[in-house]
């Protein structure tokens, strides 16, 4: 059972972590190396609202807020002019990825701390005492992907939004303003990424590098689901378990390279992953 | 071999050897360097130089693959720890000798090499988009690393392996030989670069299909290009253990793969001597500066690679190079600097690929179908054409005459059906394969390599008939006689030594025709050449192509719009709607019938249903 709940709270977390990253790729065609650094970001945010003694709740919103800030200031300066060269883009945001990482550096110094859990202890669920924190999780990351699936499919920014993935060109014929399209998406994409760096660091800790494992995740992981909030669900859970799995049965490090291995053989046979194709 | 332009060849001869003067008067002043440097240098410095010598190496591969080819690789690094840790294996766990020291260097040659395979096999498949193949380089070095890291006592885990023995050479000894080995892999990219094969390269990197398309496995060379640099880096690897005698999985890390990339990027992708001293600038500096100011340098490197990426994609050498070019042309207009001199000539005929003789197939299509999901686009084509014969496709917009082309000169696009080239079933070989038994496509846009000149253009198409040089630059260049005729009445044999994206669009589009004629392919397939063309140039076109059906044992394939136009050249039309051929015949036939009119006019054509 506990096996069960962890597979289903990994695939949580991950879904939570990639969602940004796959909000980023589907409007932008772009990968954001700098998503672990954002993630980064909101784990500060977490410890900066443990350090000035607020309830840990607040912490969520708090890295959201920084998140986007970062996202949309990062969108102006360094994005627009490579919107035609997405192979540079990913350099450009991993160079940023180090800027970011080493500010962290200098502010809150290299070492390993501790962010305060707005939730601790353990519940019994089906006769198996489980982190209730966790648990939490999951509830969490549904709730995200509900608002983000509102978002795209029941809003007016969705629509506006989608018709900028099908036909950038017609959208901006028609009146759009794509380069506000693309700022609110880039600045949306941190957020999130903010909002589960802030989810993860009560499971273990924040360091100025504790992004880039997760990075390379979810990375993978939009690779293999394709541009639809659904496939990457589906992703998160065949990926995730098998983790989670391996790590219990094999050993943790083999279990770190699992993601990465299976997406990579993944595609290997099938170029469009687990979209529909 | 008539010569149909001619060049003194002592003026020829002339330059070259001035052109080769200057990369071997660096060479050599870098050799003596070598003998000096050691001795006067401080220990401190030696010591790092070695390290950065190393270093620019590995980056002078990633240069190979990302600058000029267009591979950006995240995994070179992982080649260097493979050597690295082939050597400090060995050393550690069966003792140091002549011998075994010979083994390990093997190993890490051998072994590179079979790695780069299968990272080839992942990342260049046919198919595979270039975002894939960065996403295979990157999975690379997080594999090794974090097995090396799960080694355990075997591979000494996060603290690598240190103590073992090496070869008992002075520091200035190494000094001397990864100076060398620096100086010989820089000498030996830029002879290959620079030479005919080295084009291949730059040919992918603008425009991987239209290789596709010539014949070029672009599949396999990538993968071959990978496998050679993959076993420079892993040299480079084993020499840095031999010489620091420690290792970590560090080295075979993801982090020191972008760090070169940073190097790359930094000093000038696709120059060979802005990477070389982009690493040793950066690497030395590093090693004396992350001392006094630790965090502070990273973030400034950091924030100087961002700036760079985004505003000089170039890189900092090639941007202060053309400054100082600007500076030193406004004091003296240099002369023009001198463009290599190709000769054309006329390539003996071949027998073309299975048409020696007449009343043979030349293509024939048999119960074609192409679905995309639910849609029909072809629904049972069946038509067989023979040697002479010049066809044309029309039909209304969506009628699947595009589709149709691409089915005949790639296998793996139709849904269902046979298509025979020159007798040869075609099953799913790739569009490159599809070259080989005969068949030649021109796209329906001007299809070009944009930063290749004519002649170089020209040359590529030519790869898979005659092997180009790998390590020279051929001043001949011998095209079939189609191909020179469509050059001299287009005046593209005057532009040789323009790139391409400075021609005008029908002059692209006649280099476009003239690249797929080089090929002397047996059945040649047109899409829409004549699309945006003058009326002027589009009768030259007409001309030439008739003229091509006559005298050459050649069956043309041809989709147009315009009438007119077809009506004067074909011999053969066939007409598509909706997926169906619903008319072939003559051209008296198909011109005059009302079905052609009613199909032209938008009415549904009786005979095909929806």
């Amino acid at each position: 059972m506990t096996l069960v709940l962890d597979m289903l709270t990994t695939a949580a977390i991950l879904y939570g972590v990639a969602a940004g990253l796959l909000i980023v790729f589907g409007v932008m065609k772009i990968i954001n190396f700098a998503h672990g650094a954002f993630l980064t970001v909101g784990g500060y945010a977490a410890l900066l609202v443990t350090h000035l003694g607020w309830n840990p709740w607040w912490s969520l919103p708090v890295a959201f807020a920084i998140g986007a800030v970062c996202g949309a200031v990062v969108e102006r300066l360094v994005m627009k002019p490579l919107y035609k060269r997405p192979l540079d883009a990913i350099l450009a945001t991993w160079g940023l990825a180090i800027v970011i990482g080493q500010c962290i550096t200098l502010v809150f110094d290299r070492g390993v701390q501790f962010v305060q859990s707005p939730l601790t202890g353990a519940v019994d669920f089906l006769g198996t005492s489980y982190s209730s924190y966790r648990l939490l999780v999951i509830p969490l990351s549904l709730a995200v992907i509900a608002l983000l699936g509102w978002m795209m499919n029941g809003s007016r920014l969705g629509l506006v939004t989608r018709a900028v993935i099908m036909n950038e060109d017609l959208a901006r014929a028609l009146g759009i303003h794509t380069g506000l399209v693309r700022l609110a998406t880039f600045s949306l994409g941190a957020g999130l990424a903010g909002l589960a760096g802030a989810l993860i660091t009560p499971l273990s800790s924040v360091d100025p590098n504790m992004g880039v494992p997760w990075l390379v995740n979810a990375f993978m992981i939009v690779m293999v689901s394709g541009v639809s909030l659904v496939s990457l669900g589906i992703a998160c859970l065949v990926l995730g378990s098998a983790q989670v799995l391996v790590s219990t049965w094999a050993n943790p490090i083999l279990g770190g390279l699992t993601i990465v291995v299976l997406a990579a053989v993944i595609l290997r046979v099938r170029p469009e992953g687990f979209a529909r194709g | 071999m008539a010569e149909l332009t001619s060049n003194a060849p002592t003026a020829a001869s002339g330059s070259r050897s001035r052109r080769l003067a200057l990369p071997a008067g660096l060479a050599l002043a870098g050799l003596a360097l070598m003998l000096v440097a050691p001795e006067v240098l401080p220990t401190y410095l030696v010591n790092t130089l070695i390290r950065a010598f190393l270093y620019a190496a590995v980056a002078i591969t990633v240069d190979i693959l990302w600058g000029f080819t267009g591979i950006l690789t995240f995994g070179q690094s992982a080649f260097f720890g493979f050597g690295a840790y082939a050597a400090a294996l060995v050393f550690t766990h069966a003792g140091f000798g002549p011998g075994l020291a010979l083994i390990a260097f093997g190993i890490a040659i051998v072994g590179a090499i079979l790695l780069a395979l299968l990272v080839g096999w992942f990342a260049f498949h046919p198919g595979a988009s270039p975002l894939y193949g960065s996403v295979i380089t990157l999975v690379l070095p997080i594999v090794v690393s974090q097995l090396l890291y799960s080694g355990g006592n075997f591979t000494g885990s996060s603290s690598g392996l240190s103590g073992f023995e090496s070869f008992d050479l002075s520091l200035e000894a190494w000094f001397r030989i990864a100076g060398v080995f620096l100086i010989a892999t820089t000498a030996g990219a830029w002879l290959f670069l620079r030479s005919d094969a080295g084009r291949i390269l730059e040919a992918i990197r603008d425009n991987e299909q239209r290789c596709e398309y010539l014949g070029i496995n672009v599949s396999r060379v990538k993968i071959l290009l990978m496998m050679a640099c993959g076993a420079i880096a892993s040299c480079a690897g084993f020499l840095f253990a031999c010489v620091q005698m420690v290792v970590a999985p560090e080295y075979a890390g993801f982090a020191f793969g972008t760090e070169l990339l940073m190097w790359v990027a930094l000093g000038g992708r696709g120059t060979l001597i802005g990477p070389l001293i982009g690493t040793l600038l950066l690497d030395t500096s590093t090693s004396y500066l992350s001392g006094s100011l630790p965090f502070l340098w990273k973030l400034l490197s950091g924030l100087a690679f961002v700036v760079v990426i985004v505003a000089l994609p170039q890189g900092l050498l090639p941007a202060l190079a053309s400054v100082v070019r600007r500076a030193w042309r406004r004091d003296a207009p240099a002369s023009a600097a001198p463009a290599a001199e190709v000769e054309l000539q006329s390539a003996d005929p071949r027998p073309l690929v299975g048409l020696a003789s007449a009343g043979r197939l030349a293509l024939s299509v048999e119960d074609v179908h192409k679905r995309f999901g639910s849609l029909q686009v072809l629904r049972g084509i069946d038509f067989a054409v023979r040697p002479n014969e010049l066809l044309s496709l029309i039909g209304p917009n969506g009628a699947g005459k595009t589709t149709l082309m691409r089915c005949i000169a790639d296998g793996a696009e139709r849904s269902s059906g046979t298509v025979r080239l020159n007798d040869h079933d075609i099953r799913r070989s790739s569009p490159a394969a599809c070259v080989a038994l005969g068949a030649g496509r021109k796209f329906q846009n001007a299809n070009v390599f944009d930063s290749l000149t004519v002649a170089q253009s020209m040359r590529v198409a030519r790869t898979r008939l005659e092997r180009p040089s790998l390590w020279r630059r051929d001043h001949a260049l011998a095209l079939p006689t189609a191909a020179l005729e469509v050059m001299r009445a287009t005046g593209l044999d005057r532009q040789l030594h323009v790139a391409s994206r400075d021609l005008s669009h029908g002059m692209k589009q006649a280099l476009e025709l003239a690249m797929v004629l080089a090929l002397e392919p047996s059945v040649l397939l047109l899409d829409e050449p004549t699309a945006g063309l003058t009326k002027a140039e589009r009768t030259l076109i007409g001309r030439i192509l008739l003229d091509l059906t006559h005298s050459h044992t050649l069956c043309v394939l041809l989709v147009e719009h315009d009438l007119d136009f077809v009506q004067e050249i074909s011999t053969r039309i066939i007409v598509l709607h909706q997926g169906q051929i619903v008319l072939d015949g003559s051209v008296e036939e198909v011109v005059n019938s009302d079905l052609v009119r009613e199909v032209y006019a938008g009415a549904s054509a009786p005979g095909a249903h929806g």
